[in-house]
């Protein structure tokens, strides 16, 4: 459908894209790595237990771990070989993981479920959680829950928005699988008995804006670009109207967001019966030599990704797993892509800057930009004083989303966030 | 990669805003109504405010430098405390400095300004923390203790004249600035609203005169996102109604007369305050309703005081308010995106 302007919501920013460094790169395959890592970790909720044993040949896709409990996702080999190890060790958020080594052979079998025509909505129930599909958009929260909620929808939005600065791997999915989306968003509305589609994309992306016109089943929203329309209450409001309570639930409202990576992956898991081990991730930043769109496979050593993109091409200040606004920084490259790596920023001292903190001047700025209506500068100001009740109550610090929008704004250079994380950390200690 | 790379929490990426860029950008828009007062009042203006920046950046950094021990060890570490007190000069003195002398008149002597100055940086600011911890507005009470201790010539305010200032008595007129005439029992002795706007001819202090300055500062202010736009307009909406309504009554008709809307606004440092003083970020609240809330009441209190004195009251006003901050600050925050009324229990 011809598509139509987003609603105007107040907060956010709206940083440097830096998406032209890697806008263009078509999508491409990044060959399997001769070890992979998979940690069991893969989504929200508990991780998944092994299900191989140490010298067992698995076959690409495969699956290795098995969900444990409702919220948990089952895990796939991504390549073929046998089991080399299973080993616990410190994962990049710094909670233990358990990780599946496998060491890859040339030419091995796949693993496919059986191809699906015409599925009723069970079938494709089903099929979502065998797969282990989880939202790629960076929560990992599994797809098979969110397909089956407890109150009444009425609408699908798909998020196409990709407001984080520097990535631009959906941007590449969407123009070159727009179809294939399509078809995983009606699946997927199928699985949840809606008729209405709603795709909210940003207005920096007018290529992909016009190639989702022409389906007459899908309504097309612009966003405007703003951080972080990508953000799941932000977009809901904005394509639909509609406000999320505190501490509720999208479905709450009547929607489920998938992001479009998500759909892709049901798509594929429907029409070829192909569990997700593999994702589509931006390799970007000014220190890394050549700015790429790729398929990765599940637990790939980011040692290879960079040396795939020709390594560095100067000492980066910073190593990002995920956007610059929510990603995870990291030491070493000894760390592997989960199902919700969505890049890898190799940041220079140009772009990631480390200054000092300089006294809050209470310009309210943080308070202006905050997505959430929140007031930032306060629970800074509170858990600076180790006042934690008081930091949550002044900051509203419960409905926090960690945007990020609040410490790329403040003048100051104040660290917001690791204030806002310490304030919820502390209060999830009390309970 | 080397063991160079930084791990911090997200985000990643910042803009290039920083305090010291604010408020170099704050000095910029400041730098109209400072040409505009030396070349109304003469090199008497330019003194004041050269004084009142250099006693405002010197006490600061005399203040750093004792408190960081500059002098312990026979001062072995004074290079070191200067070398940190450059790195850590965000420009608020220069700020602070700046404000306070174009809120004088020029005829204020240059040894009340350094006190002036002194008092602002060293009592209002340093002692209760520093930057970003004072309670009210330095330049407002620097202005005000000065106000209250030279009160001889503080109310002496010079004519404006592109010939050199000749400081005889003649040409100082005694009283306030405009408002004199405007609160007086004769209106029509007022000047007109253009002379006002264009600062020419109008007894007033040195930054406060020439409102063509004070709106080029604002509006780089507010292209350079600064200020809220909003904020000084919505100051200058309220003071004018309220203060036209007061006129009502002061001259028995009881009627409105919007005519006088401009005279009003456009006298005394009505303007200034509102550009630069009501919009300082570490003493309005933290929130907009704060502010809006800050704003509204100031400008109601503004226009009322100004009818019961009859003199200049933006920067005791200012002050007044930057009390109000703090328990503003704690009752007015804004409700989360999505917040719904607690439904009530029992009934």
């Amino acid at each position: 459908m011809k598509a139509v302007k987003g609603k105007f919501y107040f907060g956010g920013i709206h940083p440097r894209g830096a998406k032209a460094l890697s806008e263009s790169a078509p999508l491409e395959v990044m060959p399997a790595s001769a070890t992979v890592a998979i940690s069991t970790s893969q989504s929200l909720g508990k991780p998944a237990v092994p299900c191989v044993t140490v010298g067992q040949a698995v076959k690409e896709g495969e699956i290795i771990a098995k969900a444990d409990g409702a919220i948990s996702s089952d895990v796939f080999s991504s390549v073929a070989g046998t089991v080399a190890e299973i080993r616990q060790e410190k994962g990049v958020n710094g909670a233990d993981e358990t990780f599946i080594v496998i060491n890859a052979q040339e030419n091995g079998e796949k693993f496919t479920f059986p191809a699906l025509t015409q599925p009723s909505a069970d079938e494709i129930r089903a099929r979502i959680r065998d797969c282990g599909i989880v939202g790629l958009g960076g929560a990992g929260f599994p797809t098979a829950v969110k397909v089956a909620p407890k109150t009444p929808v009425d609408a699908l939005i798909v998020n196409g928005a990709e407001c984080e600065p520097y990535l631009t791997c959906d941007h590449r999915l969407m123009l070159e699988k727009a179809d294939e989306i399509v078809r995983g968003a009606r699946y997927i509305a199928k699985a949840l008995g809606v008729e209405n589609i709603i795709i909210g994309i940003e207005a920096n992306k007018p290529d992909a804006i016009a190639l989702f016109e022409p389906y007459e089943d899908i309504k097309v929203v612009i966003l405007r670009k703003q951080y972080p329309m990508g953000g799941e209450k932000q977009l809901i409001y904005v394509t639909t109207g509609r406000k999320v309570g505190l501490g509720k639930l999208p479905a709450d409202s009547g929607v489920v967001v998938q992001n479009v990576a998500t759909c892709y992956a049901v798509c594929e898991a429907v029409e070829l019966g192909k569990p997700l081990y593999e994702r589509v991730l931006t390799v970007s930043g000014t220190a890394v030599a050549q700015p790429k769109n790729l398929w990765v496979k599940l637990g790939t050593p980011v040692k290879d990704i960079i040396e795939y993109c020709g390594g560095e091409s100067s000492t980066p200040k910073k190593a990002v797993l995920g956007g610059p606004m929510t990603g995870v920084a990291i030491a070493n490259y000894d760390s592997y892509t989960h199902k919700t790596t969505s890049g890898i920023l190799l940041l220079s001292g140009k772009e990631a800057t480390a200054d000092e903190p300089t006294p809050c001047v209470s310009c309210g700025k943080c308070a202006d930009v905050c997505p959430m209506h929140l007031m930032p500068m306060n629970t800074a100001f509170y858990a600076a004083a180790g006042d934690y009740d008081a930091a949550a109550k002044y900051g509203n610090v419960a409905a926090c989303i960690e945007c990020g929008a609040c410490e790329y704004i403040c003048p100051a250079k104040r660290p917001l966030i690791q204030a806002i994380r310490k304030t919820k950390a502390e209060l999830r200690n009390k309970k | 990669m080397d063991n160079t790379v930084v791990i911090s929490t997200p985000p990643h990426v910042k803009s290039k805003r920083t305090t010291r860029g604010i408020m170099i950008d704050v000095c910029i828009a400041l730098m109209p109504c400072v040409i505009a007062g030396i070349v109304f009042f003469g090199w008497q203006a330019l003194v004041v405010e050269l004084v009142a920046v250099a006693a405002c950046v010197a006490t600061e950094f005399v203040y750093f430098f004792i408190a960081n021990k500059g002098f312990s060890n026979k001062c072995r570490d004074a290079g070191k405390v200067c070398k940190r007190w450059l790195k850590q000069f965000d420009f608020t003195s220069v700020v602070t400095g700046l404000i306070l002398a174009l809120i004088l008149p020029s005829a204020v002597k240059w040894y009340e300004v350094l006190i002036g100055g002194i008092f602002s940086i060293a009592i209002v600011k340093m002692l209760f923390g520093g930057t970003g911890k004072n309670l009210v507005n330095p330049a407002a009470a620097g202005r005000v203790f000065m106000f209250l201790s030279f009160s001889a010539t503080m109310i002496k305010y010079g004519l404006p004249n592109f010939d050199a200032v000749s400081l005889d008595s003649g040409a100082l007129s005694t009283g306030a600035t405009n408002l004199a005439g405007l609160l007086g029992e004769n209106p029509s002795s007022q000047l007109s609203a253009l002379d006002l706007f264009l600062g020419s001819g109008v007894p007033g202090c040195i930054g406060e005169t020439c409102k063509v300055a004070i709106l080029v500062g604002f509006i780089y202010l507010c292209v350079r996102k600064v200020i809220k736009w909003w904020q000084p307009l919505m100051f200058i909406a309220i003071f004018g109604l309220v203060a036209v309504l007061l006129s009502g009554f002061a001259y028995d008709s009881y009627t409105f007369d919007i005519g006088l809307f401009l005279p009003h606004v456009l006298s005394g440092g009505v303007l200034f305050g509102a550009v630069f003083m009501f919009t300082d970020y570490v003493t309005s609240p933290r929130s907009v309703w704060g502010q809006v809330l800050f704003i509204g009441l100031g400008a109601i209190i503004t226009a009322a005081l100004r009818y019961m004195t009859g003199i200049e009251v933006t920067s005791f006003v200012i002050m007044l308010m930057n009390l109000f901050v703090p328990l503003i600050d704690k009752y007015v925050f804004p409700k989360p995106f999505g917040y719904k009324k607690p439904a009530k229990e029992g009934k």
